[in-house]
């Protein structure tokens, strides 16, 4: 049986002064403490907490509350190629674009609203030119 | 136009039901462009029995949803909360049945071999 290799003595003498196990203490280079990153876990639910999940607020059909056919309204349409719609107030032109494409089957160049004194949101539906807006409004009902 | 019936919309399955809502929707849509473009008083008067045939259909959908949920987690430990049943804030709170008589071992041994005993004098 080979004899056991001498354990280093300096490595010994450095363990009995200092202990086994030696913390190194890092070198702070800044002023400030900043909070080490720590592990994270993402959730894991055991149960959902509603059961089946609640419908959108905002669909096509709710994003236009009604088309406008005053006086002004239907120049705009002719003139100008304009579509006016009244609109859910949360409604924002990306979605009105959308949704009119979707619903009206239109080509939307552009969107502009205001929001009237009364609350409510006016949508300006600018249509491209290969479309005609009083056909488009005829087919819809406003005229 | 007759309101729709939700024993009639319970036999339809998720699609059918989904497609009912946006054709609903849709003839919403139309009515209310007729009640601005001043329409037929008939058609004024859809518009009412219209949005509750949706409330309907909507409703059956979603009872539909929550029937197969609870048949999922039927026996499981951990159920979606509305499946477990609203009673009040307060006997959720409660101790359940079996935690309120749950006995320290010592006691219920003791109990065990020395239960309450009955005498009754003879004649």
């Amino acid at each position: 049986m080979a004899g056991k290799p001498k354990p280093d003595a300096k490595k010994t003498s450095k363990v009995l002064k200092k202990g086994l196990h030696q913390r190194k203490h890092k070198k702070w280079t800044t002023v400030r403490f900043r909070r080490p990153e720590t592990k994270v876990l993402s959730r894991k639910p055991k149960y959902a907490r509603t059961s089946v999940a609640g419908k959108t607020r905002l669909d096509k059909f709710s994003t236009f509350l009604q088309p406008l056919a005053t006086e002004k309204a239907l120049k705009i349409i002719e003139t100008f190629n304009t579509l006016v719609f009244l609109v859910d107030p949360h409604a924002d032109k990306k979605q009105i674009k959308k949704y009119a494409e979707q619903l009206y089957n239109i080509k939307v160049t552009k969107v502009n609203t205001l929001i009237r004194p009364d609350g409510k949101k006016k949508a300006f539906i600018k249509i491209s030119p290969e479309y005609e807006g009083v056909d488009i409004a005829n087919k819809i009902g406003i005229i | 136009m007759v309101k729709v019936k939700a024993s009639e919309l319970r036999k339809k399955d998720q699609d059918q039901l989904k497609k009912q809502v946006e054709d609903l929707k849709t003839e919403l849509s139309t009515l209310k462009v007729a009640k601005v473009a001043g329409g037929a008083p008939a058609k004024l008067a859809k518009i009412k029995v219209v949005r509750k045939s949706i409330a309907t259909a909507l409703t059956v959908i979603h009872e539909k949803k929550l029937t197969q949920v609870r048949l999922d987690s039927k026996g499981k430990k951990y159920q979606p909360l509305d499946v477990r049943g609203k009673r009040t804030r307060a006997i959720r709170r409660r101790l359940t049945k079996k935690q309120e008589n749950k006995l320290v071992l010592r006691v219920l041994k003791r109990k065990q071999n020395f239960p309450q005993r009955r005498f009754a004098v003879a004649k």
